[in-house]
């Protein structure tokens, strides 16, 4: 059966490249950044004449097709550059590169604003969003620490783990049913500081495209998003470097050419520095009798990127990024030490073969562990997980004609993998004790789509991929099909629709709500099935005048094969974690709404989501019956404006309301005795049904404001701003206190707990930030 | 116009971020809540055969504690027929208040008959409570494990610290309970109270229980370890996980494990154990 769909897709795959191999004229080329020479994504590109356009792809390439023509007139543009026109005779295969000088005025140019939507409500995209780093800055920030991640926070669709986390949650699918890739390399945890802020430094960002559904064929192996960051190249024209100084961290960007035009490099780095200031205070109290030693912390990353063009018709990219933190603590008694990280390599190769057959063959390396160790006198303790991808990658573009954008490639990637591998013992080797699982598996796709026009108005993009993972002896093979289509109404309004059937192979052992280092990744094997979603979406976009555009989509996903834990799951340093494992499904649901400007003075969006997540048919779990989980949040608003006062102030505001979040408290309480030598617990808690408690909900409005400066040598600007400027109290958790009375009993008088009260704790006050940043 | 925005902004930011508090007392309403039969049923070789059979109560509810009476009133459930088979014997558990003062333990079901060692037998309980319905579990007594060695290792300052060995059966799947309490059995919550079973060990027999260098001379040092069997290893992880879980906003709580069965909606713990116990003195 297996053999026979293989067959049939690759059959399709030919039948691509031999059809359309009519002769039409076609023009092709890159769409760079003039003055740092960085390719940019998603320009548009149209030939009047031709009455069509197209977009750059994630490469900066584009490639059209259709009848010749002399003196056609071809029309580019990017939001934030100058449009570029040109007339030229289309009556060969032309290619045009074209470099697009940034525009400082670019916010009043209403051009541009017309053709950045008119792209959206002609391509057959849906459900996507984007962030740029440039958004990102403007938006006021928790402690000043710019995050991208943060901001895709503030989409519609997108919801955060639990205050102040970088966790995503998209269209109630799981934390780890996102696939997170930087520069096409996995990413497996994206966040320091226990979640509290995410792993890609802003500076060294060029661009971050999120997909909740309708998702392109070239993705798999999750279920809910998919989360595309793309670092930059590095300015080819001169050396420049951008970086800031915060409350918490310093970052550096150095860029420039290696040979102009040709090559360049980026080096971005980043680091806190609260550890340099806790030590500065152990140091000087080390000799102070009961000094308790406060404990280091830090987190680095670093990202690098070389380029060469190798010539017209090739371009070599590497790049890396390396990040850790650290915590340690050191007393008389115990020397600890906690770190985690990831590590990534992606090297990459574009080919023009002719002007209608692009290629990109990558090469990637991911590398997630953390690494707990112990040593107490004559014994240590070494607790690790890790996770390690070897992938390779190629896609091929091919656009035969002005009706069909091909697009079909594969990828084959092998999983390796340490769960909880525990070491401890004595250093004489007579005490030796540990666990640790080590499996691997291959995760394997092929894919192949088309973006047809039928006509002006009717657009499908069909694709279908074939995956497979292969653990032991055990091969998963799955057909995920993927289809949208758009239909438009007249210039200013389109109407959408798509499928997509998603497949996830590998697992995230949490059970807790947040991001945390220790949460590992496991594969799926012969008794964990890999998790299958099916997700259909509707909707529509509306430009509403020049300079706004209304997206509005409702969405149900089905999922499948959904794991989640038994109640009290040992999943450390346990050899049969499989046995902790819970097997289920789940659905939800919603509509989302944005109304977005991106022109003008003032800019920015409002989105609404309406939502519903369940969770059920788990045996182990409420005998089978479907619950909430703690994220699903039935009402989401988001408001962020930003306002250029004039060329040295920038405002910008953030509002946001959320239904609180669920929570699962106990419902019953009784007195446990225990057995001898114990003391009696006259309040244990009972809980019932999972997540039956809704906190209040959470708002919050966060204002921020740029104060620019030129100098000789570059500029610089101050940002300060203040989350959560009103200073609600949002619930960040419950606790429960319980208050004692005294009674007499024989003279003697005893404390005995007469009830429980409720506590809740809010996690940020009003927090003011300054910080400096700097370009030249 | 930026100082005097930029002073604006910071006094207003100090005066917002030193008016909060991050922490009050809230009221919520919980759902509906059922109260449950709560049963602890030990059987440990040489103690009498006793149960503390009680009920539980909504989470956010007030007990009336005006005195010890009145509390025990509020938290037993007596009048109920109690009895445990094993072999061809059956002991019959009387629904009278018991206080063990050595343990500060209280017992409202008891027999004076002591609990053999017994470790192959299946001991099966039956509670019929007073409206009739009925609690039912059956567990065995768990063989104790020998502590091979207790070593006591000083520190530079001579503080102490306390090594417990034991020796492992490969062959066979065990769980312990590990105790230590310092200078007093009695109303002495432990320095360590922790579970253990022997997957960590990985073909190895020695298993090594070790403590901080927190001991100072002339502590006695009481170690305990138990032998439990898998129902009851389940039963305390999940009470411990309710309570070191409950508030905690990393953690996820989860239902209690227990073992009873029967027609009511009961919770408890039904299991043998034995107890191997060293006392050391620190020198």
């Amino acid at each position: 059966m297996n053999h026979i769909r293989v067959g049939h897709f690759l059959a399709i795959i030919f039948i691509f490249f031999t059809h359309y191999l009519n002769a039409q004229v076609s023009l092709s080329g890159t769409v760079t950044d003039a003055a740092s020479g960085e390719t940019l994504i998603g320009t548009a590109i149209e030939v009047l004449e031709w009455n069509t356009g197209t977009l750059t792809n994630e490469y900066g390439f584009y490639t059209l097709s259709g009848p010749s023509v002399e003196n056609a007139t071809i029309v580019i543009s990017y939001i934030g550059y100058k449009p570029y026109s040109i007339k030229l005779n289309l009556s060969k295969n032309e290619r045009l590169d074209v470099k697009l000088n940034p525009d400082s005025e670019q916010l009043e140019e209403v051009v541009v604003t017309a053709n950045s939507y008119k792209d959206r409500i002609n391509s057959t995209e849906m459900s996507t969003t984007s962030v740029t780093p440039l958004e990102a800055k403007k938006i006021p920030a928790l402690l000043g620490e710019v995050d991208i991640i943060k901001t895709l926070q503030l989409k519609p669709g997108i919801s955060s783990g639990s205050e102040g986390n970088s966790g995503i949650f998209v269209r109630g699918g799981n934390q780890d049913q996102n696939l997170i890739v930087l520069d096409e390399a996995i990413v497996y945890n994206a966040s320091h500081l226990f979640g509290f802020f995410s792993v890609f430094n802003s500076d060294a960002i060029k661009d971050v495209k999120v997909y909740k559904g309708g998702f392109p064929s070239q993705y798999g192996g999750r279920l809910s998003s998919v989360i595309d960051v793309k670092l930059k190249e590095g300015n080819n024209q001169k050396f420049s470097g951008t970086g800031g100084i915060g409350l918490i961290s310093s970052r550096l960007t150095l860029e420039g050419p290696i040979q102009k035009e040709k090559s360049s490099f980026i080096v971005s780095g980043r680091r806190t520095y609260v550890d340099l200031i806790t030590n500065g205070i152990n140091s000087a109290n080390k000799n102070k009798e009961n000094y308790n030693q406060i404990p280091a912390y830090h987190f680095y990353d670093l990202n690098t990127k070389i380029n060469f063009e190798l010539g017209k018709k090739d371009r070599l990219f590497m790049s890396g990024y390396f990040g850790r933190d650290a915590f340690a603590f050191t007393n008389g008694n115990f020397d600890f030490n906690f770190y985690w990280g990831n590590a990534t390599g992606t090297a990459r190769w574009n080919h023009i073969f002719n002007d209608k057959l692009f290629s990109n063959t990558t090469f990637t390396y991911s590398d997630y562990k953390y690494n707990i160790n112990n040593k107490l006198t004559g014994f240590s303790f070494d607790l690790k997980s890790r996770i390690q991808d070897a992938n390779i990658k190629s896609d091929f573009y091919y656009s035969p004609n002005s009706q069909h954008l091909i697009r079909a490639g594969f990828s084959a990637t092998h999983h390796k993998f340490t769960v909880g591998r525990l070491q401890a013992g004595s250093d004489d080797g007579t005490i030796k004790f540990g666990s640790g699982l080590y499996p691997e598996g291959a995760e394997l796709g092929l894919y192949a789509m088309d973006d047809y026009s039928f006509d002006q108005n009717l657009k499908i993009n069909w694709g279908i991929r074939l995956s497979s993972f292969i653990h032991k002896d055990k091969t998963y093979f799955n057909f995920e099909p993927r289809a949208g289509a758009k239909y438009s109404l007249n210039e200013r309004v389109s109407l959408k629709a798509s499928y997509a059937k998603m497949v996830q192979y590998i697992h995230l052992i949490s059970n807790s709500g947040v991001t945390l280092p220790t949460d590992i990744w496991y594969p799926s094997t012969q008794n964990v099935a890999p998790e299958i979603s099916h997700q259909v979406a509707a909707g529509y976009n509306y430009i509403l005048g020049d300079g706004y555009l209304l997206g509005h989509e409702f969405y149900y996903k089905w999922l499948k094969n959904q794991i989640d834990f038994k109640d009290n799951a040992r999943l450390f340093a346990n050899d049969n974690v499989e046995e902790e494992f819970a097997f289920g499904d789940g659905y939800s649901y919603g509509t989302e709404v944005e109304l977005e400007k991106n022109t003008g003075k003032l800019t920015g969006w409002i989105g609404y989501t309406l939502a519903l997540v369940k969770r059920g048919n788990f045996p182990n779990i409420m005998s089978g019956r479907y619950f909430s989980p703690r994220y699903d949040r039935r009402h989401n608003l988001t408001v962020v404006a930003m306002y250029q006062l004039n060329k040295k102030w920038n405002l910008s505001a953030t509002f946001v309301y959320g239904s609180g979040d669920l929570t699962w408290l106990p419902i019953g309480k009784f007195s446990f005795q225990d057995i001898d030598g114990t003391q009696i617990n006259f309040i244990t808690p009972s809980y019932g049904d999972r997540n039956t408690f809704r906190m209040p909900s959470y708002n919050r409005l966060d204002i921020g404001f740029v104060r620019t400066f030129k100098h000789r040598w570059g500029e610089s600007d101050l940002t300060f701003s203040a989350y959560n400027v009103y200073n609600r109290r949002n619930v960040y958790f419950y606790y429960t206190d319980i208050e004692f009375k005294d009674i007499m009993q024989g003279g003697v008088t005893i404390q005995v707990p007469s009830k429980v009260a409720l506590k809740q704790v809010s996690l940020f006050p009003i927090i003011p930030s300054i910080t400096w940043n700097f370009k030249f | 116009m930026f100082k005097k925005l930029a002073v604006l902004f910071y006094i207003g930011s100090i005066i917002g971020f030193y008016s909060c508090n991050l922490e009050k007392s809230v009221n919520v309403e919980l759902p509906p809540y059922e109260s449950q039969k709560i049963l602890e049923c030990y059987l440990e070789p040489g103690k009498p055969f006793r149960a503390l059979l009680t009920k539980s109560s909504p989470y956010f509810s007030e007990l009336d504690f005006s005195d010890l009476t009145r509390i025990l009133a509020t938290i037993l459930e007596d009048s109920a027929k109690v009895q445990i088979k094993y072999g061809n014997q059956t002991v019959v558990l009387t629904n009278t208040l018991s206080l063990d003062q050595i343990n500060e333990k209280v017992y409202n079901y008891s027999s004076t008959e002591l609990v053999p060692a017994d470790y192959s037998s299946e001991f099966e309980l039956e509670i019929i409570l007073q409206d009739g319905k009925k609690i039912t579990s059956k567990t065995k007594i768990s063989p104790p494990v020998a502590i091979d060695s207790v070593r006591v290792e000083y520190n530079q300052e001579m503080k102490a610290r306390a090594l417990t060995y034991i020796s492992d059966n490969p062959n066979t799947k065990d769980y312990y309970r590990r105790m230590l309490n310092l200078n007093s059995l009695k109303d002495s919550i432990p320095k360590q109270d922790f579970l253990a079973d022997d997957q960590i060990l990985q073909g190895s027999t020695r298993l090594v229980f070790g403590s901080g260098f927190q001991f100072k001379k002339n502590d006695t040092l009481y170690n305990s370890i138990l032998r439990i069997n898998k129902d009851y290893f389940d039963f305390l992880s999940s009470v411990k996980n309710a309570v070191s879980n409950n508030g905690n906003p990393f953690g996820q709580p989860g239902v209690i494990f227990s073992n009873l069965q029967g027609t009511t909606n009961a919770l408890g713990i039904f299991t043998g154990f034995t107890t191997v116990r060293d006392t050391t003195y620190i020198r």
